[in-house]
């Protein structure tokens, strides 16, 4: 089917378990995914279900507890989980993809002024003069929205929203393929979270940048969103063009989660899903949403595949009838065109 | 990539409160901050030192006293003057009074004490204790300002090399250790943390008992053998001997805590979000160690450090008697065993500026490591 090169980034059989004092963490059990040129793929999903540990493992951030890692990450068809540490810190490391963190804020190290932790990127990879690395991140300043003058401030003389700039600013700098965004927004007030998102968009529509972005805000995301993929438990549920997904979720996790959206207008009482998350030490052997589901059936008790209905994918016995097996060496092509 | 942000409100701060910050030059405001960070010192100093003197007259009591011993000596003394007893009682009672007077004149005691204990302090804060009692300096003067300058830099060489040594064998152990979180070397340091509850003087009779009395290959104490020797070299040699056996004790008892609490300090902030960062952005590993672990734990580490040289200076009178070391420390000891009041003050004061200039050393390097430490700048106003 679809060439890997169509791909940006296809993540295929992803594992990471972590190791604790009680067993392994199944943080992320055999994920695809995969992103186009110039998309944006939103990740949604509850706290702890795996999120950030996704991204950690695209850019290889594990702490020191790690018990499994493997799979394999094609980034513009080549597989950078065969790379060395070293080979993937010069050539991947804001090479090719830059991050922001969750609770960006804090991404900015408070004793080094924040214009040079911005350039320190281009100095480093890019062998560029201090001073020439510096005019960059000063017109890097004036497209996210950050004065100038704050070049040689320190990250505690600004504001959070001005701190969340600079840390896209900073993940411009190398003009990176793929941005990787966790919760940019989400210690930051409404308007200034507009003001991001705004931004955000510029840089996707001018630069041609693509991102991850992990977030618990459907709202602001389905803005921003191509693509949409939903996790539970450690494993994509759904994935799918974002059109189809707001107007329809197929998953019926999906379902509940988009219907436990506020919406300003509206009367309809905002539904909950019952129950917790399982724990993610000893997951239950059949479908993880099973004991949560209103739909749940006897075959949930097996572990659903990855059924393809309508170029969309979904992880659900509900869909056996409708859709084909995704098989995982050809992955259809939902993004990317 | 240089177009306008368009978007509404983009630009939350004015541009004019950057331009603010520009008006005064860094080193003046480190200047101005120095300054006051001088004066407050010296104020400290001064209400230290004043309430010694409050507490040694016990507020002014033992003026009554002295008042007290002075009537009744004076009056011992008329009794047995033929000439006295022949005068009639009330020329009596004024000639003891006038008498009374002349020795309290004599003796400064006609002020109210609250007057004499600011002269009292004026004296001890410019080091103007008059003659000892019984001491002497080694140039043979009474002066108690000559014995304690005389004294001063065996202290500072012993208190210096080994806090110097000390700071960095354990900042350098320690950033080690958490590098390797969790393995036999950083077990072993944890564990042997508790050495420090003995103080370093403990320590040190164990190290001469050993090294100096058995082994026989260091000294028993003493700055310098006797005779002295006669080239810089040997002099210089002699004196590193000299100081091998205190600063391995005061090694014993600061260094396994210090290394202890600051692996602690380096693993706490590791784990901060922008060394993750950091490690994204593709930098090596020993440049996120230094740029981004070691400096923003720096201002920690020096607060934990200042806290134990004072500690440190504390215990520094037992320290030096045990060493023989020529120092002040000693000096207060032997003062104290003959009474000698106006060197056990001076001394006192002599401390009390040595922590304020430690503390004021201190605050200044912490100023460097620390942007965040207000040197009088403008005050940058973010929400």
């Amino acid at each position: 089917m679809a060439s890997e090169q169509r791909y940006l980034l296809k993540v295929e059989d992803l594992v990471l378990y972590f190791q604790t004092r009680r067993g392994l963490v199944q943080a992320v059990d055999h994920v695809d995914f995969h992103l186009g040129e110039n998309r944006a793929v939103v990740i949604i999903g509850e706290s702890g279900c795996g999120k950030t540990s996704l991204t950690r493992a695209i850019m290889r951030l594990l702490p020191r507890n790690v018990g499994r890692f493997e799979g394999r990450v094609y980034l513009d068809g080549e597989d950078i989980m065969l790379l060395d540490d070293e080979e993937f810190r010069t050539k991947i490391r804001w090479n090719k993809i830059t991050w922001v963190p969750q609770a960006a804020m804090n991404a900015l190290n408070p004793v080094i002024r924040v214009g040079e932790q911005v350039a320190e990127p281009l100095i480093l990879h890019r062998k560029m003069s201090k001073a020439e690395a510096l005019d960059r991140a000063r017109e890097l300043f004036q497209y996210v929205g950050v004065p100038e003058a704050f070049l040689t401030r320190y990250p505690f003389e600004l504001s959070g929203g001005m701190r969340q700039r600079v840390a896209i600013a900073m993940a411009l700098i190398t003009d990176p393929r793929l941005i990787v965004l966790d919760e940019p927004t989400s210690a930051l007030d409404v308007l200034t979270q507009a003001n991001i998102y705004n931004v955000l968009k510029k840089i996707k529509w001018e630069l041609g940048a693509s991102y991850i972005l992990i977030t618990h805000d459907v709202a602001t995301a389905s803005e921003l969103a191509d693509d949409v993929a939903v996790m539970y438990a450690g494993q994509i549920v759904e994935m799918s063009d974002a059109e189809s997904f707001f107007k329809e979720p197929l998953h019926p996790y999906a379902r509940l989660l988009m219907a436990s959206v506020p919406r300003l207008h509206g009367d309809e009482e905002l539904e909950f899903i019952p129950g917790q998350p399982p724990s993610l030490l000893n997951p239950p052997k059949g479908c993880r949403f099973a004991d949560r589901c209103p739909l749940a059936f006897a075959k949930c008790q097996e572990e659903p595949p990855m059924f393809r209905v309508d170029g969309r994918m979904v992880k659900c016995w509900l869909f056996e009838d409708q859709g084909e097996v995704v098989i995982r060496e050809e992955t259809p092509a939902v993004a990317g065109d | 990539m240089t177009e306008q942000v368009m978007t509404v409100g983009s630009v939350e701060e004015p541009q004019k409160e950057s331009q603010a910050r520009g008006g005064t030059p860094t080193w003046i405001r480190v200047l101005r901050y120095t300054a006051v960070r001088i004066v407050m010192l010296f104020i400290t100093v001064v209400i230290g030192v004043y309430l010694t003197i409050l507490i040694a007259n016990m507020g002014g009591h033992v003026d009554e006293i002295r008042r007290a011993q002075i009537r009744e000596h004076v009056a011992l003394m008329l009794q047995n003057d033929p000439t006295f007893r022949a005068l009639p009682p009330e020329a009596r009672q004024k000639r003891i009074e006038a008498e009374v007077r002349k020795a309290e004149k004599r003796l400064g005691l006609d002020k109210p004490f609250l007057v004499r204990s600011f002269i009292f302090l004026h004296q001890a804060l410019t080091l103007d204790l008059g003659r000892a009692e019984n001491m002497t300096s080694d140039s043979g003067s009474r002066q108690v300002r000559l014995i304690i300058l005389e004294r001063l830099p065996p202290t500072l060489v012993l208190f210096g090399t080994s806090s110097m040594l000390i700071f960095f064998t354990s900042l350098i152990i320690s950033l080690a250790l958490s590098r390797q979180y969790g393995s036999f070397w950083d077990r072993l340091f944890v564990s042997l943390s508790p050495l420090s509850a003995a103080p370093g003087w403990f320590y040190g009779i164990f190290l001469i008992t050993i090294f100096a009395a058995w082994l026989k290959i260091l000294p028993f104490g003493g700055m310098i053998s006797t005779p002295p020797p006669e080239t810089t070299w040997e002099y210089l040699l002699d004196l590193g001997k000299h100081l091998i056996l205190p600063i391995a004790a005061q090694m014993l008892t600061s260094l396994f805590i210090s290394v202890y609490s600051w692996r602690t300090f380096f693993l706490i902030y590791s784990s901060e979000d922008y060394v993750e960062v950091a490690k994204a952005k593709g930098l090596p590993p020993r440049m996120v160690e230094r740029r981004y672990i070691l400096r923003p734990t720096l201002p920690t580490i020096i607060t934990s450090f200042a806290l134990s040289l004072i500690s440190v200076w504390l215990g520094q009178i037992i320290f030096e008697t045990i060493f023989d070391w020529p120092g002040l420390g000693r000096t207060f000891y032997q003062a104290i065993q003959v009474f000698d009041t106006a060197v056990i003050v001076g001394i006192t004061v002599l401390y009390a500026y040595l922590l304020a200039i430690t503390v004021f050393l201190l605050d200044i390097i912490y100023a460097i490591v620390d942007p965040r430490v207000d040197v009088g700048g403008v005050q940058s106003t973010t929400a």
